[in-house]
């Protein structure tokens, strides 16, 4: 012996620590009684004391921090909850631990004395609450062997396992005691209640004494898993039938791992239940095998799930849901199968194709046209309707839904907030609206940036908040319609709004406007997107270093696309993007100025006009009109382009009425071409800056005509009108 | 009291070793170096399981349980067969022969301490 | 292997001095069967010398409470030995035989 006297020196020294780590977390718990890391020390101890202690035999205190432990073991799954009478048992848990392990320190192979036994079953009761009822024991031997009968009518029976044994005739004879099965089970956990029966006894007078006639029903409390009871009965396969039926607790056990399981493919249902433990390979193996003898009687083969709750392998809740998970993947399975990845430049390419079929298909129409080829014509314009088809189908490929961009917010939002202490809450509304990918992979950047500052700058702190009357909790809104062939992204909140003399003060001081330039709110509000312009003093950061508002104007034009802002001081802003659908084919409308021609993008075409210089009080030098009442801007699209050119004039002008969001203008022109669909051929580095141009497109006839950047040309005709008179066309 | 397990293995080390653990867990145990050497150490001695190796001189294991199975005081002794994962076929002789439990070598002391535990606690 | 005293009124008092196993389930269960005779009143069984019981002796000491039922008269169960007793515990049976078992004083878990 003396040469484990160290080790139990270590043992003692370990056992210090840990009981005082207990203790320390036992009160820690009494503050926070829901502290995983404390319930997690007091379990560790416990557990590590009961392991030492098996290793030297200590069999009192393996015993005793058993009960513990198994306690700890439920508080830790929250199958018990932990309050101040458990915590106080538990403190004495710890001091009679303490003390039994001191006894067998001192007194090697001496049992405990009665005084100490009946202290230990005493906190036990305590412990296990109403697990301890005597039933019709005799009361002596339940004071003196410190052994613990369980009524099974007054445990909850549905958390045991059920074990079922069927021995066959020569059990016995092999050396297949079951009873020494059962003593081994008892190692494992707690046995609860055990049946007997003897359903082929015959009369004692034909009874074989070593034919083996028992089947026994057990019921087991254990935390134990499936494969670890099956294989108690390892070597009595032979000669016994074996049923091990999980409690329910498990089940429930079995459902959460069911759900977590992973949906890569499709598995078979044994598989699945063997992978969760709920079944294990022997049994699956059995079960098999039973299947396909049955199927060689010709008879219809019995599905698996329903051999099992026939057989009482396992309860029905959880074939239910191990089929339902199956046929869950199916079906995710199939869905995926449904669709096909695609490189996404074969799509490019493709979509490349479609504009200059497009573009060919113009050419055509614009041939029969010119030889007046009637019989062609209907041919032609089939085709027309075709290819149309055929763009638009094209076009869908690339669309996508832009609710995924969306989502990703969610956890943005919920991670900033959380950060800035601030409780604010998504809102998304039309994420189906779809727009075309090369758009949505562009928009993610500037659309995080307007997130973020609407959690940063935009909602207020929680206190603030109440104190303005508003709820507690702040709201974002991503938003997303679509309109008149374009799509509007809106992110708003609820926060505090923009303050306009702020940023007036801040523009005047960065030398962005005049200090007596009189400017309308929404003006003002737009400041914001001028380089250099920041509301908020202190840049933090998630956002508003000042740099950032132009970044995301500068981003949205380069989709075509513009932002504005509105805002109201104290409720709130609501940044709107206009996005056109898709970067690669427009319906344009054609307009002709000094024999040149331009393509205005159909969707922002109001209406055409003749221009009547009696009727419209045109205007001259301040170019604009009168329209119908209203004060519009106009350009003269020849003027503008060819400003060296003397402006000819024509004998009849029309006025093409265009609008962008809000702001209106009219392009005066010399011809109206009408509807064309157009490929647009974006134009090279040397000209990305050209005023009023946002790409070109090859026409049908092999010409080059411009397409009109719509928004940057209303601009220029409102800088040219007095600001006075705008009154319609603010932006 | 304590429960008697017998031992049947050539080698020396090996007996020892198991000898050691289950004394160390409480069995009582009796070594025999073979067959022939187990079966005359069976004479009357209460033994409540034996542990016999398959492969041995002078009388290897499969006959030494047939012969086991022959005595009217040891015949329903259950018996462990330590049997190696190259020899399944063996495994089934020995099952054949009345042996039904069985410990895979190479193993450490705990596994087959529990492989009788399951049969006979001490 | 049994040594038994039969009283007046009826009742048999059996004393098993000898394990109950499967190696001699056999010889048990002739003799425990010639017991159940006709004008039997109560059998009763003194376990104190029985120093081993499988499944096998359990068997029959279940099979032997059913034919006394059967049969009409009274099967007790008397001064447990240990290893009867540890039985009757694993498998919680001393409900079914309902005979009082008395723990020695110096009764030790083995």
């Amino acid at each position: 012996m003396s040469d484990i006297n160290p080790a139990l020196e270590t043992f003692s020294q370990e056992v210090d620590e840990l009981l005082t780590a207990m203790e320390e977390a036992l009160l820690g718990l009494e503050a926070m009684p829901d502290d995983a890391d404390c319930i997690n020390s007091i379990f560790r101890a416990m557990h590590t004391i009961k392991g030492s202690s098996g290793l030297f035999g200590f069999d009192d205190v393996v015993a005793f921090t058993h009960e513990v432990e198994t306690v700890l073991d439920q508080v830790r799954n929250g199958e018990r909850t932990i309050d101040a009478e458990l915590i106080a048992v538990l403190l004495a848990c710890q001091d009679h631990t303490a003390r039994i392990i001191q006894h067998v320190l001192c007194n090697e192979n001496e049992p405990l004395p009665e005084e100490l036994q009946q202290q230990g079953q005493a906190l036990i009761v305590q412990l296990t609450g109403e697990l301890t009822v005597t039933g019709g024991m005799p009361s002596t031997q339940q004071e003196k062997t410190g052994h613990f009968e369980v009524d099974a009518n007054t445990t909850d029976s549905r958390d045991n396992w059920v074990i079922s044994l069927t021995f066959k005739q020569n059990a016995l004879r092999n050396g297949m005691d079951p009873l020494s099965f059962i003593r081994y089970l008892q190692t494992l956990g707690k046995i609860i209640e055990v049946i007997i029966t003897m359903p082929t006894i015959p009369r004692i007078e034909d009874m074989n004494p070593e034919d083996c006639y028992l089947n026994f029903k057990i019921a087991f409390n254990s935390s134990t898993d499936k494969k670890t009871i099956e294989d108690v009965f390892e070597f009595a396969e032979d000669d016994c039938n074996i049923h091990i039926l999980p409690p329910n607790s498990r089940q429930e056990h079995y459902l959460l791992l069911l759900a977590n399981l992973p949906e890569d493919q499709v598995k078979r249902l044994g598989e699945m239940l063997v992978e969760i433990g709920a079944l294990t390979e022997k049994e699956v193996v059995n079960i098999l095998n039973e299947q396909h003898d049955n199927n060689n009687n010709d008879d219809e083969p019995k599905p698996l799930g329903e051999m099992l709750i026939a057989k009482n392998i396992l309860q029905q809740p959880i074939i239910e849901q191990a089929l339902k998970k199956q046929e869950a993947v199916k079906q995710k399975i199939n869905k995926e199968s449904n669709y096909i990845r695609v490189d996404a430049a074969k799509l490019g390419y493709l979509i490349n194709l479609v504009g200059e079929l497009v573009i060919s298909g113009a050419a055509m129409r614009l041939m029969v046209d010119k030889h007046g080829l009637s019989d062609v014509d209907d041919v032609a314009s089939t085709m027309s309707h075709l290819v149309e088809d055929i763009r638009d189908t094209a076009l869908q490929l690339r669309m996508v839904q832009i609710g995924e961009t969306f989502m990703r917010f969610q956890r943005v939002v919920h991670d900033v907030s959380k950060e800035l202490g601030k409780q604010i809450q998504l809102q998304i509304t039309g994420g189906e609206s779809e727009l075309d990918k090369t758009v949505v992979e562009k928009i993610n950047d500037p659309l995080t940036h307007l997130v973020r500052n609407s959690l940063d700058h935009g909602i207020e702190t929680p206190a603030v908040r109440l104190q303005a009357g508003k709820p507690e909790k702040g709201t974002i809104q991503l938003n997303a319609y679509h309109d008149s062939g374009r799509i509007v992204i809106q992110v708003s909140d609820d926060g505090q709004g923009l303050d306009p003399e702020k940023i007036v003060a801040k523009a005047i001081a960065k030398g962005l406007i005049k200090p007596d330039q009189a400017l309308s709110n929404s003006e003002i509000y737009n400041l914001i997107f001028e380089p250099g312009l920041s509301t908020k003093e202190e840049a933090n950061n998630l956002s508003g270093r000042g740099v950032g508002m132009d970044v995301v104007r500068r981003n949205i034009e380069s989709l075509r696309g513009s932002v504005s802002v509105d805002s109201e001081l104290g409720l709130g802003t609501t940044v709107t993007i206009h996005l056109p659908l898709t970067l690669a084919i427009i319906d344009g409308f054609m307009v002709e100025a000094q024999k040149e021609r331009y393509i205005i993008p159909l969707s922002m075409v109001e209406e055409c006009v003749e221009m009547s210089a009696d009727e419209w009080q045109i205007d001259d030098v301040q170019h604009y009109v009168n329209l119908r009442g209203q004060i519009l801007p106009y350009l003269r699209l020849g003027d503008f382009f060819h400003k060296n050119k003397k402006h000819t004039p024509v004998q009849r002008e029309s006025l093409v009425v265009v609008r962008f969001g809000e702001a209106k203008a009219g392009f005066v022109v010399d011809e109206l071409h009408g509807e064309n669909q157009t490929v647009i051929k974006p134009l090279g580095k040397l000209f990305e800056n050209l005023n009023g141009i946002g790409g070109a497109t090859v026409l049908g006839s092999g010409d080059v005509a411009l397409i009109l950047d719509v928004q940057g040309l209303i601009q220029h005709a409102k800088k040219r009108v007095n600001p006075t008179l705008a009154l319609s066309s603010a932006i | 009291m304590a429960k008697t397990i017998m031992i049947v293995d050539d080698s020396a080390s090996m007996r020892q070793v198991v000898t050691i653990a289950l004394k160390g867990a409480g069995y009582e145990v009796i070594e025999a170096s073979d067959g022939k050497d187990a079966l005359s150490k069976l004479t009357g001695v209460k033994i409540h399981l034996i542990v016999s190796d398959i492969n041995m001189p002078v009388m290897d294991g499969i006959t030494f349980v047939k012969e086991v199975k022959q005595l009217d005081h040891y015949k329903f002794t259950p018996i462990i067969m330590l049997t190696t994962e190259m020899e399944p076929e063996k495994k089934l002789a020995a099952k054949e022969a009345g042996a039904k439990a069985w410990v895979t070598k190479p193993f450490q002391p705990p596994i087959l301490l529990a492989a009788i535990a399951k049969l006979v606690l001490p | 292997m049994t040594a038994k005293a039969k009283k007046n009124d009826g009742t048999l008092c059996v004393s098993i001095k000898d394990d109950m196993t499967i190696y001699n389930a056999a010889s048990l269960k002739e003799t425990l069967l010639g017991y159940c005779q006709p004008g039997t009143h109560e059998l009763q069984l003194d376990l104190s010398a029985v120093t081993e019981i499988d499944s096998a002796g359990l068997q029959l000491l279940l099979l032997l409470k059913t034919e006394a039922q059967q049969r009409g008269f009274t099967l007790r169960l008397l001064r447990h030995s240990e290893a009867v007793i540890e039985v009757f515990e694993l498998l919680k049976l001393s409900m079914y035989f309902g005979d009082p078992i008395v723990i020695p004083a110096n009764w030790k878990k083995s």
